[in-house]
């Protein structure tokens, strides 16, 4: 026999009346919030030595902006431990260099939602987990720290649904989307170490993301067969609103093993995939999205009144990303499966990644 | 902000933005803002259906470019 466990006892009709008050007030994704108190605020703040009033992302076509203070209390309500707030600055940090957020695609028919890598040691010491179930649910500082910043884009900034935010559908993502890289078991140097940081740094990388397709790949040891699966992936024609598109390739352990050994390194997959992931130019044709608007740029039709050559008319081979850069790679899954994933991320891309240091606590 | 700044100008929109549009103008102060609305969708129309679209719409633009601005009198009459 075991002892029943000890239970908390408190007034849970007092519970209750709390959060259907942060339910009547608008102040949640749909999800019961955490209450929030000035003593609850403070612990937050203790984890920066930064200004409560600093500004961490601003609107002016909203007449909005989001102070460190606002960004503490989102995080609170979102169910984050105080110990998680400094990985939060760091994703608005991410955020506010990665550039598509201040300039509303948020509010875009497009749906795109904000997903969060986080690198190095703060991973272990908060438990932000990058192996099983990276994308799936389970994983208190995964869940809540993407949690956090959607409550800010709705408390803060008013993005609710059906109003100023417009998403046609949106996607899952727009509840929470951090994951951490699994460093452990990637065969290569981690994503921040790759562009400079120290291995002992931790950061976040903010990316704006569409979706994640899975892909199947459990039936090959040949690297080119499992690197046009990927490209495949990354190339379908739905993808594409402008010419080119850009993507965040998750490699399961296992496939990034299977590159590994067979001597690929991170930019060797990268080029491969840069120059197979291609539409024929008869495929462009058949949906319709063979050539640019002159004046959006967005593909359509070259019937289309507005239409104008794409800037490889010439070639019948119409590579999907503009650059080997507007292609990056993680690792992150268990390591029990020939299972990857392609994050479809935002815009053309092609420069350095958006990623900001996390700053320790005082 | 054109009319801010005394230029008559006229918003058009789709009937499905008509929430976010409303909620764009109320945070830019302009709670009574005008719109011109059309019917959803326009950007897979025919250049046909989209002049059919612009002759039934045009009478309520030139009405709002020509009305008095923000619902007072336009700095520079407005007319056209």
């Amino acid at each position: 026999m075991t002892a029943a466990p000890e239970l908390p006892v408190v007034d849970v009709e007092e519970i209750r009346r709390v959060m259907e008050d942060y339910f009547a007030r608008g102040w949640t994704d749909g999800l019961p919030v955490m209450p929030v108190t000035g003593s609850v605020l403070a612990e937050f703040l203790a984890q920066t030595t930064r200004d409560p009033d600093e500004v961490l992302m601003a609107m002016p076509h909203l007449n909005r902006e989001c102070t460190v203070r606002l960004a503490a209390i989102n995080a609170a309500m979102a169910g984050c431990l105080p110990d998680y707030f400094p990985v939060v600055l760091a994703a608005w940090s991410a955020l506010q260099s990665e550039g598509y957020v201040p300039r509303a695609i948020w509010q875009s028919t497009t749906g795109t939602a904000a997903m969060l890598l986080v690198n190095g040691p703060i991973r272990e010491r908060i438990g932000v987990n990058g192996a099983g179930n990276v994308f799936g649910s389970g994983f208190r500082a995964n869940a809540t720290i993407g949690r956090a910043i959607r409550l800010t884009a709705i408390n803060t900034f008013g993005l609710r649904p059906g109003e100023l935010d417009q998403a046609t559908q949106g996607n899952p993502a727009k509840y929470s989307a951090c994951v951490a890289e699994n460093e452990e078991q990637s065969p290569w140097p981690a994503f921040h170490v790759e562009h400079g940081f120290d291995p002992q740094a931790s950061t976040v990388t903010a990316m704006t993301m569409r979706s994640v397709a899975h892909i199947e790949a459990r039936h090959t040891q040949v690297p080119e067969q499992l690197a046009l699966d990927i490209a495949g992936t990354i190339s379908r024609t739905g993808a594409l609103i402008h010419e080119t598109i850009s993507a965040c390739i998750a490699l399961g352990p296992e496939h990034a093993a299977l590159f590994a050994r067979a001597g690929w390194s991170k930019d060797d997959l990268r080029r491969f995939v840069y120059e197979h992931a291609f539409n024929t130019r008869e495929r462009l044709v058949a949906v319709g999205k063979d050539a640019v608007s002159g004046k959006t740029r967005w593909r359509l039709s070259s019937a289309h009144s507005e239409a104008v050559p794409d800037t490889v008319a010439d070639q019948d081979e119409v590579r999907v990303l503009g650059s080997e850069r507007a292609v990056e790679i993680i690792v992150a899954g268990a390591h029990n499966a020939g299972v990857s994933a392609v994050i479809e991320t935002f815009g053309p891309r092609g420069g350095p990644p958006a990623i900001a240091r996390v700053e320790p606590a005082p | 902000m054109l009319e801010r700044a005394g230029v008559p100008a006229v918003s058009i929109c789709t009937d499905a933005f008509m929430v976010p549009a409303r909620a764009m103008a109320d945070v830019l102060g302009y709670p009574d803002f005008e719109f011109v609305t059309i019917p959803h969708p326009i950007a897979s129309l025919t250049p046909t259906e989209i002049e059919t679209t612009v002759r039934q719409a045009i009478g309520d633009v030139v009405r709002i470019l020509t009305s008095p601005i923000g619902g007072s009198a336009a700095p520079d009459g407005g007319a056209l």
